[in-house]
């Protein structure tokens, strides 16, 4: 070979004396006569890229498997009769290639000739014009002209709509297979298939029905031409027209970067940009379509003040006077705020409580009971660490994901784990009750009893240390855990990601435990471990590192003294011990896991203040309504479940007269910030993981945030102490030991969470997500339909001990035995009223209407 | 020889013939705005007009090329979806892609004709009203309801002559109704 470097890849060769050698190669190449080295096995594209030559493509996408069919690719290989396609093509040492010689250029208008010769052309009724990549490649490389008269071929005359989002035009299809192969490779939805054969091809839902997909829209993002197309956005604008504004996407801890477009002061779509944020384009149906509660009819828009009984509209002087004077004249106040505040509300609110007000009773959320199982899940996941880029834990020989619906929770992380783990060598392991989406990816998939995480946690750590391993309780094969256990001792690298039922669950503490533990003894067996959570609002991350807890000062510093929890204060308050309350973003009384509890507390406080977007039920209760701004409104910094700090953009005004978050605390507090950069600055000095960072410099990549060097133990809460023990204790108490279901009272254990179009009750008011799915459902598994004699679509009575509804089935096959799923976001199924403070996860009862 | 052209004033009746001469022919001076009014050559660039099909369908399909091409950007489309369009009633465009707001600023149209060749179905075309003039800015809006009118003058018809017209002023400004039929040649 003559030329050979040291490179990253390794390539194995057999030698005659069955020796494995392993070998680094790198060719060197002639590309239009500029010579380039590369790794051996580089795609002629990406190195002639690399080169500065530009190429054509349409059916090539660097995150998609190779396809090679559109040809609008082809160079010339020196030696080689026929031109080849450079998508799929690796280079050889020493090949001289053309990519812009006279022979490739009648090629690529040829090969758009082909193209156009059945494209219907319509550009002007077409949605993807002036962002068509038909159209920007005609124009660079096309014949302009066509001697082709034949009739051209046409499926149908009106568009066909295939989902409330997605609306098709098969005339316009050019065959490039990238709608197919996101949704199979990213998605997983393998929605999508090709029915017909040649010029005949169509791209489409099964036997071209109404797609019952995830509805995320990918499919319409990738496709380069207008064959796919949105429903909300149709006929809506022009391309050019649009002023476009990079943010966040506020529905998730995922952190996906969206591009917002308006015209004249309204929101007309969401999108994605190629190779941008770590969701690379891809985006879920909740950031894609749920864009339409930033302008909804339902939005408060006047500052509200109770006067009789009655909340009327007020002015903002009077609302924020009599704000600021019951807050400073209560004796015992208490805080709640939203994980979806920005970083600086945030910071500026826990300031406001704890300086001008002189409480440590904050909290962020309030869909978990207990402030000792947060502080058990910040010292699981080494939350004051800093933060752990998602690419980095993705590179794990095993990544085990535990206590999360993560297809519907976290749907982007799911894309990019799905990703990872088509790589066969990889190993993923699941652990949740009910099957889900990326259950088709693991290796192993762990269907244990809800809320025995920490038994089946505990049984791989015993196993690991090769003592006696008991699942009793969780349903889990011994046999499976010691697979589990194997395949992490042969690992070298290790990432666990931990979801939010180690929240929702009364045993989440010793489940978190757990993983402290197991992360340790792995650790200590001298693996590479990251423990990541998996949250499922968009600041929950950045609230904690923000010091919005009764505990934490910004920075995960410990405060003199504990204030209270969401639980504490609404004890504290139902007994009438809280003067006033002052909650933003929060609805306690819909998703306080008690409902009757939250709202009887709540109706014993002295004075409530709610800052919201919407006249939630918590709102209602207010004695002071003040309208808040949407993530559309504001500027402003997230920090995701990986430890990412992003930036927030404004793409509007807040509606009418609501004001942003930020600015209404500043007025309660008196505070003289212009910006959310000046409330930035003063972050930067207080949490030092955010010190290096620039406001300014804060690009679509975001910035790992640092670790913020407090100081390891004591200051973690008493939860933790207990965890310098290496074993926890397996034979607790339990009520949930797999007795015959269907001699119960209650058979069924009802878990709940976010739907995979909706989060938490915001998207509620997205009218678009509500049309994807109208109502609620109960989702059971399809052994217990089978043995109810249930089938799919049913009406039946969940009936708890506190609460019962009545809802349609839906049949989902492999889940756990036993197991009910509701989501938490219809307004008018409220789950939470089925639980009982202090009671675990509820038991129900499924029976037909 | 000079003297007697001076003596017969000559030159003074050689002038006054001429002034005679003019005195009994044809009047050229058109009495625009009240009595006459000139209609310009089809290719003349006046207040656009949005046309229909023969079966009465709006031509636009809101594709906003033509607000795209403008210098000055004077036109504003808003396309919708022309969703009551089902194979019963006649569809109100050619396309269910139609305009639900089509505006024209003509404060700031310089009348150059861009949009007529950028317009891929020929809705939109030059039209040959020049009286523009009125009392408030609004009126400057030429809205989809008024480019969608009928003019008085139809593209087909032939100019480049002086018709009979009538005068009307009223709230909206000043009109000068031409009357077709009652072609005069001008000089
Ligand atoms: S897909 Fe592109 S080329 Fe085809 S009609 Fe639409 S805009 Fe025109
Ligand atoms: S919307 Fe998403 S899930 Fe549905 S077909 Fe398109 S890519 Fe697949
Ligand atoms: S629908 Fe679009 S993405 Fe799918 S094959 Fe056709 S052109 Fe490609
Ligand atoms: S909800 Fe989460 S996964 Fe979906 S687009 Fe938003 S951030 Fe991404
Ligand atoms: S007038 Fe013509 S160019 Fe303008 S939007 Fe209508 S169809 Fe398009
Ligand atoms: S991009 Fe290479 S064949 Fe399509």
């Amino acid at each position: 070979m003559g030329n050979e470097f040291v490179g990253d890849k390794p390539r194995r060769y057999i030698t005659q004396n069955s020796e494995l050698i392993t070998i680094f190669i790198m060719a060197t190449v002639k590309i239009n006569g500029k010579e380039i080295t590369v790794e051996d096995g580089t795609l002629i594209l990406d190195a002639a890229r690399q080169a500065g030559f530009e190429i054509p493509t349409f059916c090539y996408q660097a995150r998609l498997s190779r396809l090679g069919s559109c040809r609008m690719c082809l160079v010339e290989i020196a030696g080689q009769k026929k031109l080849q396609p450079s998508c799929v093509t690796p280079v050889l040492h020493g090949m001289e290639i053309f990519t812009q010689n006279e022979t490739v250029k009648t090629a690529r208008a040829s090969m758009l000739e082909f193209l156009l010769a059945n494209h219907p052309l319509d550009c002007p009724t077409c949605d993807k014009g002036g962002e068509c990549e038909l159209q920007d490649l005609t124009f660079k490389y096309g014949p302009r002209q066509s001697p082709f008269a034949e009739r051209k071929r046409r499926f149908h005359e009106k568009d066909e709509i295939l989902s409330p989002v997605i609306v098709k035009n098969h005339n316009r299809c050019i065959h490039c297979e990238r709608c197919v192969r996101i949704c199979d490779e990213a998605v997983g939805a393998k929605a999508l298939g090709g029915i017909g054969r040649g010029a005949m091809l169509k791209e489409t839902s099964f036997l071209n029905k109404e797609l019952d997909c995830d509805h995320c829209g990918n499919c319409i993002e990738v496709c380069p031409v207008g064959s796919f197309m949105s429903l909300p956005y149709r006929y809506k604008s022009r391309p050019w027209d649009l002023v476009e504004t990079d943010t966040v996407c506020p529905f998730c801890a995922t952190g996906c970067q969206l591009t917002i477009g308006t015209r004249n002061g309204s929101v007309l779509r969401v999108r994605s940009k190629i190779e941008t944020g770590i969701n690379k384009e891809t985006l879920c149906a909740r950031g894609r379509f749920g864009y339409d509660f930033i302008q909804s009819e339902k939005r408060l828009t006047k500052p509200m003040a109770k006067k009789n009984g009655r909340l009327t509209e007020c002015s903002w002087e009077e609302a924020i006077s009599q704000a600021k004077n019951k807050l400073s004249s209560a004796k015992k106040i208490a805080g709640i705020a939203s994980a979806r505040l920005t970083n600086e509300e945030l910071y500026l609110f826990q300031k406001l409580m704890r300086n001008v007000f002189r409480t440590n009773n904050i909290d962020s959320g309030s869909r978990w009971t207990d402030k000792r199982t947060t502080d058990a899940l910040i010292n699981a996941c080494n939350l004051s660490e800093g933060g752990t880029s998602i690419f980095e834990a993705l590179k794990a020989d095993l990544i085990f994901i535990i206590g999360s619906s993560i297809s519907d929770e976290n749907p982007i992380t799911d894309y990019l784990i799905r990703t990872t783990a088509a790589d066969k060598r990889k190993n993923l392991i699941l652990a949740y009750p009910r099957r889900i989406k990326l259950d088709s990816s693991a290796t192993i998939s762990l269907k244990h009893t809800p809320g025995s995480e920490d038994i089946v946690i505990s049984g791989i750590l015993n196993a690991l240390q090769n003592q006696a391993v008991k699942t009793d309780g969780s349903q889990v094969s011994e046999s499976d855990i010691a697979t589990i256990a194997q395949r992490m001792k042969t690992a070298s690298t290790i990432s666990i990601f931990l979801g939010t039922d180690s929240l929702r669950f009364a045993n989440g503490k010793e489940m978190l435990l757990g993983i402290a533990n197991l992360a340790k003894a792995l650790k200590a067996s001298g693996k590479n471990i990251k423990v990541m959570p998996l949250l499922d609002r968009c600041n929950q991350r950045g609230a904690w590192d923000m010091g919005v807890h009764p505990s934490f000062l910004p920075g995960y510093k410990k405060t003199n003294s504990d204030g209270m929890d969401c639980t504490g204060i609404l004890e504290a308050s139902s007994k009438g011990e809280m003067d006033a309350i002052y909650i933003i973003g929060e609805d306690i009384v819909s998703m306080y896991p008690d409902a009757k509890f939250a709202k009887e507390a709540l109706s014993k406080a002295g004075f409530i203040i709610v800052q919201d977007m919407f006249l939630t039920e918590t709102a209602k209760m207010a004695d002071i309504v003040l309208p808040g701004a949407s993530y559309a409104e504001k500027e402003g910094t997230w920090t995701n479940q990986e430890g990412r700090l992003q930036r927030l953009r404004r793409a509007l005004q807040p509606i009418k007269a609501a004001r942003e978050d930020l600015s209404i605390l500043s007025s309660i507090g008196g505070f003289e910030y212009k910006s959310a950069r000046d409330v930035f600055e003063e972050i930067r000095k207080e949490a030092p993981g955010y010190q290096d960072i620039s406001f300014d410099s804060l690009n679509n990549t975001g910035v790992l945030v640092k670790g913020h060097g407090a100081e390891k133990q004591g200051s973690r809460g008493q939860g933790v102490k207990g965890s310098s023990e290496t074993k926890i204790n397996p034979s607790n108490p339990r009520t949930l030991e797999p007795s015959n279901p269907y001699l119960d009272d209650y058979p069924f254990l009802l878990i709940t969470g976010n739907h995979l179009f909706h989060s938490g009750r915001l998207s509620q008011k997205a009218d678009v997500l509500k049309r994807l799915l109208p109502e609620s459902f109960v989702e059971i598994s399809d052994k217990d339909a089978a043995a109810l004699g249930i089938k799919e679509g049913d009406r039946v009575i969940v009936k708890g001990k506190h609460h019962e509804a009545v809802l349609r089935v839906r049949v989902k096959q492999g889940s756990l035995k036993g197991t009910a799923f509701i989501p938490e976001n219809f307004e008018d199924v409220p789950v939470n009223c089925f639980f009982k403070k202090g009671e675990g996860i509820p038991r129900v009862k499924i029976s037909k209407q | 020889m000079n003297l007697l052209k001076k003596i017969f004033f000559i030159d003074f009746i050689k002038g006054l013939s001429l002034t005679f001469k003019y005195n009994v022919s044809r009047t050229i001076t058109m009495r625009y705005p009240d009595e006459e009014k000139w209609l310009p050559y089809q290719r003349f660039r006046g207040l656009h007009t949005l046309n229909r099909d023969s079966q009465g369908r709006e031509l636009c399909v809101a594709c906003e090329l033509c607000a795209k091409v403008c210098p000055t950007q004077c036109i504003t489309v808003i396309p919708m979806e022309d969703v009551g369009t089902d194979l019963k009633s006649v569809p109100r465009g050619i396309s269910d892609r139609i305009a639900k707001v089509y505006e024209i600023n003509l404060v700031r149209c310089l009348f150059c004709g861009f949009c007529e060749d950028a317009c891929p179905t020929t809705a939109i075309r030059m039209g040959r009203d020049y009286e523009l003039a009125c009392f408030t800015l609004d009126c400057a809006i030429a809205d989809k309801k008024k480019l969608l009118t009928p003019r008085d003058i139809p593209a087909e018809f032939e100019g480049g002559f002086v018709v009979k017209a009538k005068f009307i002023r009223n709230d909206e400004g000043i009109k000068v109704k031409p009357d077709l039929s009652k072609k005069k040649r001008w000089w």
